[in-house]
């Protein structure tokens, strides 16, 4: 709880002093929209051209888009300090955060405030917001909890990920590069049907990086495609719980290899 | 003091033009990271236009094979000429060593042109020992004529001076707001977009085509690739060349006008 009250206090200093420079967080939110925007316009395109792709119609093909997008907008945002961990750890700064009495990933966190982030939760909401109106799904307060549960677990699933790899940072000092081709990875594949790919690269992106959990498997469940699945329905349908338990582990990771830091000495 | 001849200018512009290519390969680890991230999106689109192509045998005239083969080119031409860090002016601006830069006896837009350049050379290497492997997770066809090859090398080149020429103007924005990275990411997404850099224009819809064509971006990316693969030929490759041309003209003209209101703009940091 005091926790909590001290990452809002931290969240709330960092957003006034974004406020100070009202004209450029409008265009880093616009920036945001246009870097996850590309990839939609692709898709787009080739989709609205061709017709469907592997079977999927556009509308269910932005579903699975916007489904992503949220997930990843709703974990980047509170997360994008994670981007300049490589900095902390080498330039000692991570000595204050040991020595104050808040968690230290807490303290990292609350760095500074993600801008450009933002505008990827925001594109992902209102692109899901309209997506959910032209797909062929019966709104039903389960479908809508699933849903819910369903984005909360994708971005548990990257965080996780992305938790696990900056761990890593405290023993190789340098972990950026990595986690940004991971992150490049989640949000090229990740906005497209699985079984396009081949079954190698299927096997991948669920048991090795856990990526089909983030919006591929829900939304199959949702749009009622889980018969297509090369996995058995009960995978998808518990797509949620994966991302809260691979959240725990990497968490618990973290914390760990946090004891391998060694300041730079100054 | 006299003005420096022609071949002391080419000798400064050849210094700076080596000097960015030496702080290019600085980030050498960078650029292998980024020459996987160049193959996973070859592949990608490879996977994609597999799937959506499917069973047909060609699309508005294009097969499968030419579309993969766009895509692969398109892919790796554009990284070649537009890195991430695609003009220098920002840096050189917010660390105030811009005072320098204009108080040396040869132009500013030369310096950063030479900049440009020097970036590209020191990336090329990189570009030539990525090609195989792109060809490989991509796919490839040569030229449909010893002619398409020929023009494919013109074009190319027209296609890297509006690159450089676009960059320029873009960078130029520093002198108005010294917060660029936003704008510049707009900038990236929307131009690599209409450049046809991932769909070529002859796939995208009416409307969007001709927008994407009265534009300059897809004279810089898919005027040389469309004339590669033979798309472009007779009469209307002449007119795409001499289209080219004319943005080459035309953009030259408006990064004079843009850097003669720049220079009374000039804010110096920490000088």
């Amino acid at each position: 709880m005091r926790t909590f009250k001290l990452y809002a206090a931290l969240v709330g200093a960092g957003l006034r002093g974004e406020a100070q420079y009202r004209g450029n967080l409008l265009v880093m939110l616009v920036a945001g929209m246009a870097y996850q925007g590309i990839g939609l316009a692709f898709v787009w395109v080739v989709v609205d051209r061709f017709g469907a792709i592997g079977g999927w119609t556009l509308g269910e093909v932005f579903f699975l888009y916007a489904l992503r997008l949220t997930a990843h907008g709703l974990w980047v945002v509170p997360f994008s300090q994670l981007n300049q961990l490589d900095l902390v750890v080498r330039e000692g700064e991570f000595d204050r955060y040991l020595v104050r009495p808040l968690n230290p990933l807490v303290q990292v966190l609350t760095r500074r405030v993600g801008l450009m982030q933002a505008g990827d939760l925001v594109g992902g909401l209102l692109l899901l917001a309209y997506a959910t109106t032209i797909v062929d799904v019966d709104w039903s307060p389960g479908a809508v909890g699933f849903l819910l549960l369903a984005v909360v677990g994708g971005a548990l699933v990257e965080v996780a990920v992305q938790l696990g790899l900056s761990g890593l940072t405290f023993r190789l000092l340098s972990t950026r590069m990595l986690r940004i081709q991971v992150d490049s990875v989640f949000g090229t594949f990740g906005n497209y049907p699985l079984k396009i790919f081949p079954s190698v690269a299927r096997f991948l992106f669920t048991i090795v990086l856990p990526m089909a959990f983030v919006a591929y498997f829900p939304a199959s469940v949702l749009l009622d495609r889980t018969g297509e699945l090369a996995v058995p329905s009960w995978f998808a349908y518990g797509s949620p719980l994966v991302g809260a338990a691979l959240f725990t582990l990497a968490y618990l990771f973290w914390s760990r290899q946090t004891s391998h830091y060694t300041s730079s000495g100054h | 003091m006299s003005r420096p001849t022609p071949k002391a200018v080419l000798e400064a512009y050849g210094a700076i033009a080596r000097v960015n290519a030496g702080s290019a390969l600085a980030y050498r680890a960078d650029y292998v990271v980024g020459i996987l991230g160049l193959l996973v999106q070859v592949f990608l689109l490879r996977m994609v236009w597999e799937a959506v192509y499917a069973d047909r045998g060609s699309v508005d005239g294009v097969d499968l094979s030419t579309t993969i083969a766009y895509a692969t080119l398109a892919t790796v031409q554009y990284w070649l000429s537009n890195p991430w860090n695609f003009s220098v002016i920002p840096q050189r601006v917010r660390e105030g060593k811009i005072a320098i830069d204009l108080s040396r006896p040869v132009s500013f837009l030369g310096q950063v042109v030479a900049g440009q350049v020097g970036t590209t050379a020191a990336l090329a290497p990189f570009a030539l020992v990525a090609v195989p492997f792109t060809v490989l997770v991509g796919g490839a066809q040569p030229p449909p004529s010893v002619g398409a090859g020929l023009a494919y090398v013109v074009s190319l080149g027209l296609a890297y001076v509006i690159t450089i020429l676009l960059s320029s103007l873009v960078g130029l924005s520093t002198f108005w707001t010294l917060e660029v990275g936003g704008f510049f990411m707009i900038y990236r997404m929307v131009s690599q977009f209409l450049a046809g850099a991932l769909v070529p224009l002859w796939f995208m819809p009416d409307w969007l085509r001709t927008v994407a064509e009265v534009l300059p971006f897809q004279a810089a990316t898919y005027t040389p690739l469309a004339v590669y693969l033979g798309r472009l030929a007779g009469p209307d490759l002449a007119a795409a060349l001499i289209v080219q041309a004319g943005w080459i003209v035309l953009l030259w003209l408006v990064l004079r006008l843009v850097w003669s209101r720049a220079l009374h703009r000039v804010v110096v940091q920490g000088g």
